[in-house]
């Protein structure tokens, strides 16, 4: 069966058929549809033994398994030391992933307790590279009420009986003897408001098990009766504290750090629970965790899998795992910091060629090739699991494929034996990022990373496929099969379906590599070592989460509990950042930037802004705080100052930025390129971790908003900027001793744009720097204000909109900059692009204006004169419904339903991204009706729209560039001389041209001739119009070469035809076309052969 | 012609041409009907492949043939495959769309050239690295097709202990009872209508060849010149006046000039001599080789000659049973900036050991996708293979093993040099005819 897939790997028997032209067409089945191959397994799997000798089948068993456990011993992680196995080691592994699951106490280390227990799992992996599962036991969930006045430490038991008795009425099905464990009195501090007396009475509650948190809580803000206090609400703190976090923060245990076990100290079972090479029990008390520094600052070598799967659709739709199988999984196993990967493998369904440097494993059935995968993923046990959209797609279709062919036993992919894969749909939404949908997959040990979810997370780019995610940052074009050839790739045969699995391979590479490039796994963890939350939030959870982690690491040191947010209560709003008046025009004197170091952490460290400094309105009258020790906020909030209270914000910010600090000077310092990753990992981690803070306070949906800190640290922002316009152009007159008035012309958030008038950017500089100087002087420290840059020329259109040259040296300029300019929206198509910053390229670098105007009014007439590439004029939409859904018809949604009706099978899809080109047509024609097909277009030379493109795709944002510089940019650019004359072709297939006769005529004149090539009166013309023929036939041969050769690169073969159909390339529309021109150019030429 | 002088009569020696092989190069019939390049590729590596496997015995004749897909780890074979050189500097059109353009215009380099450049082999089934030192990454080129002994390391590369390239190719037989001296003269780079083209040396070349002179010596020297070869690039005129649009008639005459005086030259030289045109990169013809004729409706001075001939580039023909073979250039510079070698001619020799005239076709160099052939192997060793528009003039003679000898010649622009040369069909020896002026 697999022979021609194994046939490199072990002693070629004699049977081995070569591979290569010849296939394997007797021994391998003769690629059947699909359908039958289902069929045929149906049979196998009730009738077999009457069907195939069993004995031959037993053999070819043995082989296969052969096979397998000489790969699993490639594929295990090393052996386990004898000091391991002794138990007289310490265990010191990094943890990758910390949760929890129910089980019985264990007796052993917990003698004396009985029935279920949350006991907390953590999964990660030595310095060695073995795998480690680690239960620790005894840690118990708890939350804390503030006391109610009155109640001493005889009414507790009172209390903790009625309690229970509400809790066992609300749970009736746990299994434990007590709901709650315990009730202690303790001495705390409310986090919010700032309180004079040193604490108060709290009650801290422990419940049996982490669910009960909430009942218990729900019990409780309902309202309780309570003998002798009557009944009673409260407002709980701390109870809407994750599990898992809970212990972390409360063992000081970050995510992603080292934790030792010492030797003795753990036990473990007879009868393991997971697959891990290490897996014990010990108390909670009994765990050391490391801080992140110095040796345990490293990384433990885990297992990255990376894989991607391909499917056969059928014709015309999306695959969908109820009827199409899965066909090749591909898998690259790499450890973490090393740059190859060490295990390449391919599992087809159907004979396949060898890959040189790739296992290739041949499956007849798919049931077969599912298994194997499991298998694989048992033995690899990766710590890891990467691949593109494998949350949403691959991992959902594989356990779902699995689930229609009925393999039980498939989903146990996880680390924990017996344990399914659990699959459920999940929305993640949070103010950063938006509403989204997908599809949670736990695996349970194993961490999964979509590079699709953390690069839509991390990166704003105009579209998100693999194919452009990897030309942008890889800068390197993937070829893309289409779906629907994929089926036919399948069905050709072991040459064909080879050719599918090398580009299967490149889709599970390429996730692997964008992981190395962005260096996802240190940031990720770095990030979660610096926010203290497990690595897996940082995917599945918003922002908030990880400043919650922080302010609860730090509101434990101080003894201070946080309350519980009242969900979705005041839903007050506040004004935003300031935004100068912006004098927009462009500027050809140098144009100084002050910037204020991250402000908004500033102004929190400076005014001392935090829950527990702000002082409720009551307070004020009532506490009579002598005004020296408080601030008033220009929003109306007071204060105290550090002098009183010191703020936790503050001092979490303090430590932040302080932590960057050393970390940019280790940075420095550090020699090895892994220990240099770490620490820019760190460093942008605490950079992120420190500018969220402030949107915490801020969510009115989050954990903890506090409106009145968020709108006190933008009314301090605003006031700043207006301060520093004020304090500039009051001192830097010519009344001042300087030689020009200078002027504020524009100012954002936290940034100042000065003209100086001074006329060169050396001295531009200068005043910068001394502005800078004496306005940070004025401020509080931390805040402070610096000179960063200098911008010369500088076209400022108008709010949030300009461009620039950027200077930091005096000698020569940094780049230019550009800022809500029209360049990457993808509804625009790329014409408007290349207008656009070809413009300001000219205006700002050549400082020519003419020049740029020149251009534009020749690409208008290029439009005009139908001369433009067409791939210039694709405009791309995302299909989210069909057609019929859309209330408002779309452009790109009728057009879909227009392309099913020609051909059902290359139709774009739901989730597929449509491309198309405005057309001309009948005269009132709504503009969803003009849109078509490119490739459509191209084959049938209708005539695209250019007034369309004209007027609503370059008219704008030209306009917004021009206006500043040229007199009347509007009639000069849009409606000049060069607008006058129009070239429209021809369409082949439209009604009238069915009945029209071609005729003949003449090149240079195109009248109409009978034979030849010239009419009588372009006869002498011939040099010129030849040459003028010819050039256009060389420049377009040139073109086919190079777009083609190009093709053939990104595809990796030179010996095979190009099948890439992206249309995400941005020369894939011009390839088609090239042909298409090569061919009518040939044609034209011909005539000339006379 | 004859051409009377005081003292003697000196007559224009005679010879046979015959031009049969061009047809190969020619595309009349071929269409563009969305063929592709693999198709090209898969031609040539099929002949080589043949011609390969049957000298492997006798190269080494205790190892096996493999095909990429049939490579074991460790086991020692012979694998013959087209070879690709991935290179990190190469231009690429995608680069047009990158997202930044950068600031500075990059200087373009003299080649593409860097260490880290590695060799890939590829056939039909599949491709693999190659390692090891006997193949040097900056000799070879895309689209080589090589045999290699070697073996397969652990890391899935090929370590490359030998490589066999396909050697001169057999030649016709030289005819040996040639008596006289007889020339064929070939010059390139005419750049007629360039800011450095000279009339008067084009003319003194012209007056030279049609025996205009007065020096009795040099009329014999020029009563020897048999036939005439322009290699390319004979004209030079402002392509940006070609835009599409229509043209003032002030540009049409400063297009059309520097043909004009090129057709009266011709008729000229076409009235005492036969004389081949060949196309360039900067003639009035298509891009892609083999570029085809120039059209003879250039040319309505001198295209009712039976002697001028409107060739194709490449271009091969035969003088007197001679067989010559050459290009207007663009195959070497195109390896001159995708390998290295000491001199030119260097990359010319090497391109007949790999018996292929344009071997980086079409992956740098513009090619037609040919469906069934790649007419640019060298099937017949020519006896003069000379490439036109070079800086300098070099020549060597190589000899094969097979007795094979040809003659390698690099023919200097004459726009810039003002040299012409002349090759002896009785010997091969050539010299160089200069017309410099200055001298």
């Amino acid at each position: 069966m697999n022979r021609a897939g194994n046939s490199k790997k072990r002693p070629p028997p004699s049977t081995t058929l070569p591979a290569g032209k010849h296939r394997a067409t007797g021994a391998t089945p003769s690629p059947s549809p699909i359908v039958g191959t289902l069929e045929d397994e149906f049979v196998d799997e009730d009738v077999f033994a009457d069907e195939v000798d069993e004995e031959s089948l037993i053999l070819r068993d043995m082989e296969e398994r052969e096979a397998l456990s000489a790969r699993s011993s490639t594929w295990a992680r090393p052996p386990l030391s004898p000091a391991y196995l002794a138990n007289s080691q310490s265990i010191i592994f990094q943890q990758l992933e910390i949760d929890y699951v129910i089980k019985e106490v264990h007796k052993e280390l917990l003698p004396g307790s009985s029935g279920q227990a949350a006991v907390i799992r953590i999964f990660g992996v030595t310095r060695e590279g073995h795998s480690v599962c680690c239960f620790v036991h005894g840690f118990e969930p708890y939350f804390y009420i503030a006391c109610p006045p009155g109640m001493g430490p005889d009414d507790i038991s009172r209390f903790h009986q009625s309690l229970e008795g509400r809790m066992r009425e609300s749970n009736k099905n746990a299994n434990v003897p007590k709901f709650v464990r315990c009730i202690e009195m303790v001495q705390k501090k409310s986090i919010m408001y700032y309180q004079q007396q040193k604490s108060q009475t709290f009650l801290k509650i422990t419940v049996a098990l982490p669910t009960m948190v909430a009942s218990c809580r729900g019990i409780l803000d309902r309202g309780i009766q309570i003998d002798g206090l009557g009944m009673k609400s409260f407002q709980t703190y701390e109870s809407n504290i994750v599990f898992a976090l809970r212990f972390m923060v409360d063992r000081d245990i970050v995510g992603g750090n080292w934790i030792e076990v010492p030797a003795g100290k753990y036990k473990k079972d007879a009868r393991t629970l997971s697959y891990c090479q290490l897996e014990f029990h010990c108390l909670y008390s009994d765990l050391i965790s490391h801080a992140p520094e110095g040796e345990y600052s490293k990384m433990a070598p885990f297992r990255v899998l990376s894989f991607d799967i391909e499917c056969a659709g059928r014709k015309g739709h999306f695959p969908e795992a109820k009827h199409d199988p899965v066909i090749q999984i591909a898998n690259l196993v790499t450890l973490q910091g090393e740059d190859q990967p060490f295990i390449r493998n391919v599992m087809t369904l159907n004979s396949c060629a060898p890959i040189v440097g790739v296992d290739v494993m041949s499956f007849e059935t798919e049931r077969k090739v599912l298994l194997a995968w499991k298998d694989f993923v048992r033995d690899v046990d990766p710590d890891i699991i990467i691949g593109y959209n494998i949350c949403k797609f691959d991992l959902p279709y594989l356990i779902e494929r699995a689930a229609a062919l009925g393999i039980e036993e498939f989903p146990l992919l996880g680390r924990v034996k017996n344990s399914r894969v659990r699959m459920r749909d999940s929305t993640f939404s949070s103010r950063q990022q938006g509403t989204r949908e997908s599809k949670e997959t736990t695996i349970e040990g194993r961490f999964q990373f979509d590079l699709f979810q953390a690069i839509h997370r991390d990166h704003k780019l105009s579209s998100y496929s693999l194919n452009s995610v990897s030309a942008h940052f890889l800068s390197e074009q993937k070829e893309d099969v289409h779906h629907s050839i994929i089926t036919d790739l399948q069905n050709g045969n072991a040459e064909t379906r080879r050719r599918l699995a090398v580009y299967c391979l490149k889709d599970a590479y390429l996730p692997q590599r964008l992981l190395d490039k962005l260096m996802c796994i240190y940031n990720y963890v770095e990030m979660a070592r610096v926010t203290g939350v497990p690595i897996s939030f940082l995917l599945a959870r918003g922002q908030s989460i990880k400043v919650l982690s922080q302010l609860l690491r730090k509101a434990k040191q101080k003894n201070m509990v946080l309350p519980n947010a009242k969900q979705g209560s005041e839903q007050g709003t506040f004004e935003g950042a300031t935004v100068l008046e912006a004098r927009t025009g462009f500027y050809e004197k140098p144009i100084a930037t002050l910037d204020f170091a991250s402000l908004y952490p500033s102004i929190m460290m400076a005014y001392n802004l935090c829950y527990c400094t702000l002082v409720t309105p009551e307070d004020v009258r009532k506490l009579n705080l002598p005004p020296e020790h408080i601030n008033k906020t220009p929003s109306g909030e007071t204060f105290v100052k550090q002098s009183l209270q010191k703020g936790i914000l503050p001092e979490i910010l303090e430590e932040l930025i302080s932590a960057r600090k050393r970390a940019k000077a280790d940075l420095k310092e550090a020699k090895d390129p892994l220990e240099k990753a770490v620490l820019d990992g760190r460093q942008l981690a605490l950079k992120i971790s420190a500018n969220s803070v402030y949107g915490f306070t801020g969510a009115t949906i989050g954990q903890l908003p506090c409106l009145e800190i968020s709108s006190s640290v933008t009314s301090y922002g605003r006031q700043m900027i207006e301060q520093t316009k004020k304090f500039v152009e009051d001192k830097f007159t010519t009344l001042g001793g300087y030689e020009y008035n200078a002027e504020v012309i524009y100012g954002d958030t936290d940034s100042v744009m000065v003209q100086f008038g001074v006329p060169d950017v050396e001295a531009a500089m200068t005043l910068g720097k001394e502005a800078a100087d004496y306005i940070s002087g004025t401020f509080i420290k931390p805040i402070k204000l610096e000179f960063e840059k200098v911008y010369f020329p500088y076209l400022l259109i108008n709010k949030k909109r300009y461009a620039g040259l950027v200077w930091t040296n005096p000698q020569k300029f940094d780049k230019m900059d550009t800022k809500g300019i029209e360049t990457v929206r993808r509804d625009n198509c790329l014409l408007v692009k290349n207008l656009v910053t070809e413009s300001l390229h000219k205006i700002l670098i050549d400082r020519d204006v003419p020049g740029a105007a020149e251009y534009v009014k020749n690409t208008i007439s290029d439009l005009l004169m139908n001369r433009i590439d067409l791939s210039l004029l694709v405009i791309t939409k995302g299909l989210t419904k069909t057609g019929d859904d859309y209330e408002v018809k779309s452009a790109h949604g009728e057009l879909a339903e227009r392309m099913r009706k020609r051909d059902a099978a290359t139709a774009p899809n739901v989730g597929d991204r449509v491309p198309y080109v405005i057309i001309k047509a009948a005269k009132g024609a709504k503009a969803y009706e003009r849109s078509e097909d490119p490739i459509y277009v191209l084959q049938n030379n209708i005539p695209i729209d250019p007034n369309y493109y004209l007027e609503n795709q370059i008219s704008k944002p030209l306009l917004r560039i021009f206006e500043p510089v040229l007199k009347n940019a509007s009639s000069e650019l849009l409606r000049g001389d060069h607008t006058r004359s129009i070239s429209i072709s021809t369409p082949s297939n439209s009604g009238i041209m069915r009945f029209a006769k071609k005729q003949l005529s003449c090149v240079g004149c195109k009248v109409p001739i009978s034979t030849g090539t010239l009419c009588a009166r372009c006869k002498g013309r011939e040099a010129e119009l030849y040459c003028k023929n010819v050039s256009q036939v060389s420049d377009l041969e040139e073109l086919f070469g190079r777009l083609w050769t190009q093709c053939q690169e990104c595809q990796g073969s030179l010996h095979q035809d190009v099948l890439c159909t992206s249309r995400d390339c941005p020369i894939f529309y011009r390839r088609m076309k090239a042909q298409k021109d090569m061919a009518t150019a040939k044609q034209q030429l011909d005539r000339w052969s006379f | 012609m004859e051409i009377d002088s005081e003292k003697k009569t000196h007559e224009r020696k005679q010879s046979d041409y015959t031009c049969l092989q061009d047809e190969g190069f020619e595309i009349q019939k071929e269409m563009y009907r969305g063929q592709q390049y693999s198709q090209i590729y898969f031609a040539r590596l099929h002949l080589m492949r043949t011609l390969l496997y049957s000298l492997a015995p006798t190269w080494k004749p205790h190892l096996p043939v493999c095909k990429v897909l049939g490579l074991e780890e460790g086991k020692e074979c012979i694998i013959v495959g087209t070879l690709f050189k991935h290179m990190k500097l190469k231009p690429c059109v995608l680069d047009e769309y990158s997202k930044e353009r950068s600031v500075t215009p990059l200087v373009k380099p003299h080649n593409f050239m860097h260490p880290d450049d590695t060799l890939i082999l590829e056939d039909e089934s599949g491709r693999v690295k190659l390692g090891g030192s006997a193949l040097s990454p900056p000799v070879y080129v895309t689209g080589v097709v090589v045999a290699l002994h070697g073996k397969e390391t652990s890391a899935g590369e090929f370590f490359v202990e030998d490589v066999l390239e396909a050697g001169l190719p057999p030649q016709i037989e030289r005819p040996f009872n040639l008596k006289e001296d007889k020339y064929v003269l070939l010059v390139s780079g005419l750049s007629i209508g360039s800011s450095s083209s000279n009339p008067l040396l084009f003319q003194l070349l012209v007056d030279h060849i049609t025996g205009h002179v007065s020096d009795d010596e040099e009329l014999g020297l020029a009563a020897q010149i048999v036939h005439v070869v322009i290699a390319g690039n004979s004209v030079e005129f402002p392509r940006k006046l070609l835009t599409g649009q229509n043209m003032a008639s002030k540009d049409q005459s400063t297009l059309y000039e520097p043909i004009k005086e090129l057709d009266i030259m011709l008729n000229q030289i076409a009235a005492g001599v036969s004389v081949d045109i060949m196309p360039g990169l900067n003639d009035p013809a298509n891009f892609a080789l083999p570029q085809q004729p120039l059209n003879r409706c250039l040319f309505p001075g001198s295209a009712p000659y039976n002697t001028f001939r409107s060739c194709t580039n490449p271009h091969s023909f035969d003088v007197d049973n001679i067989r010559f073979l050459g290009t207007s250039g663009q195959n070497i510079d195109d390896l001159d900036k995708y390998s290295e070698a000491e001199s030119k001619l260097d990359f010319v020799e090497r391109t007949l050991m790999w018996r292929h005239l344009a071997p980086t076709a079409p992956n740098t160099l513009g090619c037609y996708p040919f469906t069934d052939r790649d007419p640019f192997l060298i099937e017949t060793c020519p006896h003069v293979y000379f490439v036109g528009n070079q800086d300098k003039y070099d020549s060597r003679l190589v000899k094969g093993s097979e007795g094979q000898q040809v003659r390698l010649i690099c023919i200097p622009k004459f726009c810039e040099t003002g040299v012409a040369v002349a090759v002896n069909l009785r010997n091969l020896e050539c010299h160089t005819r200069s017309f410099n002026i200055q001298l």
